[in-house]
């Protein structure tokens, strides 16, 4: 199959496209596509001609760490969950638009955790709110856990209308955060609830396409009217 | 003391560094990559606690005894004691910081019994309780970055420590994305940088987990333990990105383990150890499977779908996503892979090494697990381990005169400076990956003295080029400077195996089946100028 892949040396240099050819089975992951690459005797390009190792993350390769968040065929996703056999004959691989590139498919997330730092979102102390019964406890609990299952991957932020760079307007993964915090310690929901209306609530489009790509399926939509409440 | 260098920030790590930054300790937490990525929200099973509502007749004692004897009694007591005292404490401090754990109704921890023990005394939280903590806990170390008080640095990797007269002074960074090496001065340095699984290649874990920062210590004079005490875990499906555990919840709901002789299935578990043959200890299992020298499935597909579907969702999901099985219609092939390493830096019950000031916490150090680990005892020492080491550092009184490293890191940058710019496009991962198909071969499930002597002849060769060699250096720079230390490592893991003359808890020598009362001690190893010297800790230096 033909592997395209958008590469960048490092951020002072330009970007520029790489076609590969690899033969690989279809259980193969986008993530052992890319390491197939670059361990064979030597890295050539689909005319035979030398070229250097793709610089990608990686961390777990099952799909828990979000380290491969990557654009694939145009579509955020991670790349160790990815299948060749969901391809069809040829991939475009691309790194996530929305965060700096430091080389290839490298970004630079760390504005996810400043964003947080900034507005200072942490549970600190865990005191919730009594549930009115406890079958809403049971769904609130059910909740929490999903929401701290987010892998602060960025997919949420790259497929996002409203998410530009992180300058005003957080993304999902920050609401989802700002949920988790609120309503595990209700002592500072007040709090939250006002940095999630000025960088969230206030600019969100409600396209909900974060909740498409999310690799953990996080509800945000709950996130958001037990925010709004 | 004022402040600390923590490498690594993983559960321990920001335990440690959470720890620290309350008692108003300044910490650097250094990782390449941010918490998420860390292997430690792979952990999924549960944490071990012996809490006042445990019932059953459970007791803290009783987990004391079920961990050192299932340890092959080779684990300090007095280390294992303060583990389990401490147990309680630790879940009721991740409460606190608001980890969500499944819940009764009257909102306290769900218990289970797990992996090698008697009672239900089991936290979980669902079936991501590793990521939970950490989803906790970076909240928590968030809250210390607002503050001030902890700060991270991402994209360093570990180069080495800054050690003079056996005592640490920091540590010596390498800065992937500014391409430098910086020191980072401090009165203590705390290592949290996991266990050593991609020494074998692709295992269970991350492949960020490479022992490096142990093997680096170990020749510049840190004495490492028990590294020939490896964790296999029996039921892993090979794919081809990486071994893929297969909960043991599989076996505990009913799986069976079969291999096919004349077209017959042959149930070999059940025919040698009775009915309930396949839920034996992780060891056991691992070593049958080996000893079939065939393909070996896991079934479940007898059982009620339904059953499946609310027990073992996430194994019927892993198996369709990754190989394409569904677990309700078809057997799994499984294969026993590299799991936990009980082995690591040798520390004493602060967590201390020899080195005066150098720490060591989670998985990396070796103290609390023996000869082999109870399930929900990683996640225990990983916390526990992390609130000790911080109150030893915040308890003691800074040092007054710092040495001079400039020369070191001056020969240091020479050094690093050689790696770049070559023409060449060979990979130091080619080298890992000779030295991962050595140690899984030679090193594997069943040990003797000839495969582990061989296995000791090929490191020493790859070590013997490893320096030699042009690499292609368009990849993380860490990935070559590290080559050195990693093997060096592997070595000591083998000379640890191959003194080790006889078989203990997941150490296993066919030419030497019986355990040997006088062997009952752990092993420690040293490095003195190219000479790798185990011996027996029969005085019980670690347990003071």
């Amino acid at each position: 199959m033909k592997v395209k892949i958008l590469r960048r040396r490092s951020p002072a240099d330009e970007s520029y496209w790489e076609v590969f050819d690899a033969d690989v089975p279809g259980e193969m992951s986008v993530a052992g596509l890319i390491d197939h690459l670059n361990y064979r005797d030597d890295i050539v390009d689909e005319s035979g001609i030398k070229t250097t190792r793709i610089g990608w993350e990686c961390s777990c390769l099952q799909g828990v760490c979000g380290s491969c968040a990557m654009v694939i065929n145009g579509v955020p996703a991670l790349a160790c969950e990815t299948f060749v056999r969901d391809l069809g004959g040829s991939v475009t691989i691309e790194p996530l638009r929305k965060f700096p590139v430091i080389h290839d498919l490298l970004v630079d997330r760390s504005v996810i955790h400043e964003n947080l730092k900034k507005t200072d979102i942490y549970i600190g102390k865990y005191s919730p709110k009594k549930p009115k019964s406890a079958a809403a406890g049971e769904k609130e609990q059910i909740r929490q856990y999903e929401a701290a299952k987010c892998l602060k991957c960025g997919l949420c932020l790259e497929v996002c209308p409203s998410y530009v760079s992180g300058r005003s307007f957080f993304g999902a993964l920050f609401a989802n955060d700002c949920y988790l915090a609120a309503a595990r310690n209700s002592e500072s929901a007040d709090k939250i609830k006002k940095h999630y209306s000025e960088h969230f609530a206030s600019a969100c489009s409600k396209s909900l396409s974060c909740m498409d790509v999310c690799p953990m399926h996080i509800e945000t939509i709950a996130s958001m009217s037990a925010l709004n409440r | 003391m004022k402040n600390a260098v923590v490498i690594g920030s993983g559960i321990s790590g920001m335990t440690c560094a959470v720890k620290l930054a309350e008692k108003g300790v300044s910490v650097v937490l250094v990782s390449p990559f941010p918490s998420e990525r860390s292997q430690s929200v792979m952990a999924a099973g549960g944490i071990n606690a012996v809490l006042p509502d445990n019932g059953e007749g459970d007791s803290v004692a009783l987990h004391i005894e079920e961990t050192l004897s299932g340890g092959g009694m080779l684990a300090g007591r007095k280390a294992v004691t303060g583990l389990c005292e401490g147990a309680a404490v630790v879940i009721e401090y991740l409460e606190s910081i608001g980890t969500v754990f499944s819940t009764d109704e009257s909102g306290r921890p769900l218990r289970r019994a797990f992996g090698g023990q008697s009672k239900r005394r089991t936290c979980y939280c669902g079936s991501s309780t590793g990521k939970q903590i950490v989803s906790a806990l970076i909240m928590e170390a968030r809250r210390y970055e607002a503050a001030g008080l902890i700060k991270r640095r991402l994209w360093s990797c570990f180069h080495s420590a800054l050690i003079k007269d056996g005592v640490c002074y920091g540590a010596l960074l390498f800065d992937e994305t500014a391409g430098g090496l910086t020191a980072e001065y401090a009165d203590a340095l705390v290592i949290a940088a996991g266990g050593q699984n991609a020494l074998f290649g692709k295992t269970t874990g991350s492949t960020q987990c490479d022992g490096y920062t142990a093997g680096k210590l170990f020749l510049q004079g840190a004495e490492l333990k028990n590294l020939e005490f490896i964790q296999y875990h029996p039921t892993t499906l090979e794919t081809p990105q990486k071994k893929m555990l297969i909960s043991e919840a599989a076996r505990g709901e009913g799986g069976r383990l079969f291999y096919i002789e004349d077209g017959r299935r042959v149930y070999f578990m059940e025919d040698r150890y009775g009915p309930r043959g396949n839920l034996m200890t992780r060891d056991v299992v691992s070593r049958e499977i080996f000893s079939c020298g065939r393909q070996v499935y896991l079934d479940v597909s007898f059982l009620d779908r339904k059953l499946i579907g609310r027990r073992l969702p996430e194994v019927r999901e892993l198996c369709l996503k990754y190989a394409g099985i569904d677990i309700a219609s078809q057997p799994v092939p499984v294969s026993p892979s590299v799991h936990f390493f009980m082995g690591g830096l040798a520390v004493r019950l602060d967590h201390e090494t020899n080195i005066r000031n150098l720490f060591a916490v989670g998985e990396c150090a070796s103290i609390y697990h023996g000869a082999n680990r109870l399930g929900g005892n990683s996640l225990l020492a990983a916390v526990y381990g992390g609130m000790v080491a911080a109150d030893a550092i915040a308890g003691r009184e800074s040092g007054t005169v710092r040495p001079d490293f400039s020369a070191y890191i001056e020969d240091e940058k020479r050094a690093l400076s050689k790696l770049y710019g070559t023409k060449s496009s060979f990979p130091a991962e080619y080298i890992r990956g000779m030295a991962a198909e050595t140690l899984s071969g030679d090193l594997g499930i069943v040990r003797d003295e000839k495969t582990l002597a061989k296995g000791i002849k090929d490191i020493d060769y790859y070590l013997s080029i490893a320096g030699k060699i042009s690499y292609d250096s368009s990849v993380m720079m860490y990935s070559i400077y590290s080559l050195t230390g990693i093997l060096s490592l592997a070595r000591a893991v083998l000379v640890c195996a191959l003194g080790r003359r006889e078989s203990r808890g997941s150490h296993y020598r066919s030419d030497h089946p019986e355990t040997l009362p006088e062997m009952g001690y752990p092993t420690i190893i040293s490095y003195d100028g190219g000479r790798y010297a185990a011996r027996l800790d029969r005085e019980g230096y670690y347990e003071s």
